[in-house]
């Protein structure tokens, strides 16, 4: 196998770790051609913010000789895979995509490495992030993030490089973390699959927090199947944390055959037919709604006129509980912050208590209008995007009003974060392509611990539209 | 509701001891604006009629 083996490099980690046991491509050979990738692509992407070369093929090396034994540690057996640099891991730099992390070495994994390691994956590297995984980083300390379909476009964040290198092939399969969409938005952006678990099915210790109340880790991979696949393997009950739910891990990969049909799909008018969204957004998406029709899901609008509150509610609660977290360093240290990262937090810092209150109530009053839509709805769809991922320069100017600033910071995020206040899965796939050559995200939201119906409607639309086959064409720096 | 400026940004963050350098009170001022401007609007919600909620979605245990 080398690097020019485009196939099995773009396929996914369910179909390559077939080939391993079928003792057709080794681990060596699947690790030894990311690192080639990303020596080649990654000084323009910059997905990365450490690469673990000398260990990653020490492991390889393990897994090839326990292969050779038929000695199997699990599903993921010598699956390379990297990890948001918000995540703890053992002995490695892990900075949250910070300069005043620049030294922190965890001594013990995250709950999802350590669970991914024992199913046999392999530690590729660490993935760069918006600082603190909060975005509106201006200027990355580990370097600019950049779309593998246009360089000069933002991938998305706060999950970044997860998105970059599961769309670009620089590893198998990635972690992200979303708080308000940092799974699903670089998974849109980017091209790629990107799955927001039900808070509390997937444990959280070991991950820098952005917003308790929110913060939830998951999958950025290139296939549906390969979420499934990872999914059943971080899920589960973990003392260390005490906000994961005890509920059966149920099998997402067998789900998966379970297509849409019969499945009642709500479409929400508010974010397809809104002003803000694009008219190439709205274009694909409602083709999509149409596709999954054919699929044999019922299909119906449905009006959840609270929704467009949701950016506003989102952060006014995601930033106060941030700054309550970073008050001491932001006293302290506060020239070591990005720009952008400070002057969201100094913000957030500034709002009345009673306001950040009245936001938590309007939260409940957003949650229940989702969870009754869910009720009557298995699924809700919508773009997870107003629009195609924005040329960096675009979001790093400086505000000149309040109504730039508006426009900025919520009208975005009102397409991702009702999943994220009322606590429910959502995955962003892959719909379509812009006339720029820029992909477009289809979303998709489930009901409390509905991710196998979720991943199920995902899957069939992704068989059938086959978009997966289609590859960003990265210019080398 | 007027529009705080740079100078009652400048003002609180001192109080607060949170850092502000360079443009950093013209900006924060129309970020603060920005949000009390959609924070307002949701005074046309029945907030006082919301019903204490657990934490988790509902069927979590």
């Amino acid at each position: 196998m080398t690097p020019a083996d485009d196939d099995v490099l773009f396929a996914g980690a369910a179909r390559q770790a077939a080939l391993i046991r079928e003792r057709r491509v080794s681990p060596v050979e699947l690790v030894t051609a990311y690192l080639e990738r990303i020596d080649i692509f990654d000084v323009r992407l910059r997905a990365f913010i450490t690469v673990c070369r000398e260990s990653a093929l020490a492991e390889a090396v393990r897994a090839e000789a326990e292969a050779t034994k038929g000695a199997w540690r699990g599903p993921l057996h010598g699956i390379p895979f990297a990890v948001k640099d918000q995540v703890d891991t053992a002995g490695v730099l892990t900075t949250s995509g910070s300069a005043l992390l620049r030294a922190n070495i965890p001594s013990a994994d995250s709950t999802v490495v350590a669970k991914l390691k024992a199913a046999g994956a392999i530690l590729l590297g660490k993935l760069n992030l918006t600082e603190f995984a909060l975005g509106g980083t201006i200027r990355f300390p580990y370097g600019q993030p950049r779309n593998p379909w246009n360089p000069d476009h933002d991938p998305g964040g706060s999950s970044s490089g997860s998105g970059i290198a599961a769309a670009a092939a620089l590893c198998s399969v990635t972690l992200g973390e979303d708080t308000g969409g940092s799974v699903r938005s670089p998974a849109s952006y980017c091209g790629a699959v990107g799955l927001r678990p039900t808070w509390g099915r997937v444990s959280r210790h070991g991950c820098f927090p952005a917003a308790w109340s929110m913060d939830q880790i998951g999958p950025l991979t290139r296939t549906v199947e390969d979420a499934a696949l990872l999914l059943g393997v971080i899920a589960g009950y973990d003392p260390k944390d005490p906000l994961t739910s005890r509920s059966t891990v149920p099998g997402y990969c067998a789900a998966l055959a379970n297509g849409a049909k019969g499945m009642r799909i709500g479409v929400i008018t508010e974010l397809v037919d809104g002003s803000d969204t694009h008219p190439e957004v709205r274009g694909t998406i409602r083709d999509a709604a149409r596709g999954l029709a054919s699929l044999g899901a019922a299909m119906e609008d449905i009006s959840l006129p609270l929704v467009p509150l949701s950016g506003a509610v989102f952060m006014a609660l995601c930033d106060s509980e941030a700054a309550g977290y970073h008050m001491r360093w932001l006293s302290e240290r506060a020239e070591e912050y990005d720009q952008g990262t400070r002057r969201r937090l100094v913000t957030a810092g500034l709002i009345p208590a009673a306001a950040v209150h009245r936001a938590a109530r309007a939260r409940a009053l957003i949650r229940s209008q989702v969870l009754d839509a869910l009720a009557e709805f298995d699924l809700l769809l919508a773009p997870t995007s107003p629009h195609p991922a924005p040329a960096i320069a675009s979001h790093t100017a400086p505000l000149t009003s309040k109504e730039q600033a508006g426009a900025r910071f919520f009208g975005r995020r009102s397409y991702t974060t009702p999943a994220s206040l009322a606590g429910v899965p959502a995955i962003s796939v892959p719909c379509g392509f812009t006339a720029g050559n820029l992909p477009i995200g289809l979303q998709l939201i489930g009901r409390p611990m509905g991710e196998s119906s979720v991943l199920a409607a995902a899957h069939a639309w992704e068989s059938a539209a086959g978009l997966s086959i289609r590859r960003p064409a990265i210019a080398v720096a | 509701m007027a529009d705080l400026g740079p100078e009652d940004v400048g003002r609180v963050a001192a109080s607060l001891s949170l850092p502000l350098t360079g443009d950093d009170a013209v900006e924060i001022a129309h970020r603060l604006n920005a949000f009390l401007d959609a924070l307002a609007a949701l005074d046309a919600l029945p907030l006082e009629q919301v019903e204490p909620w657990p934490t988790r979605p509902e069927g979590i245990s």
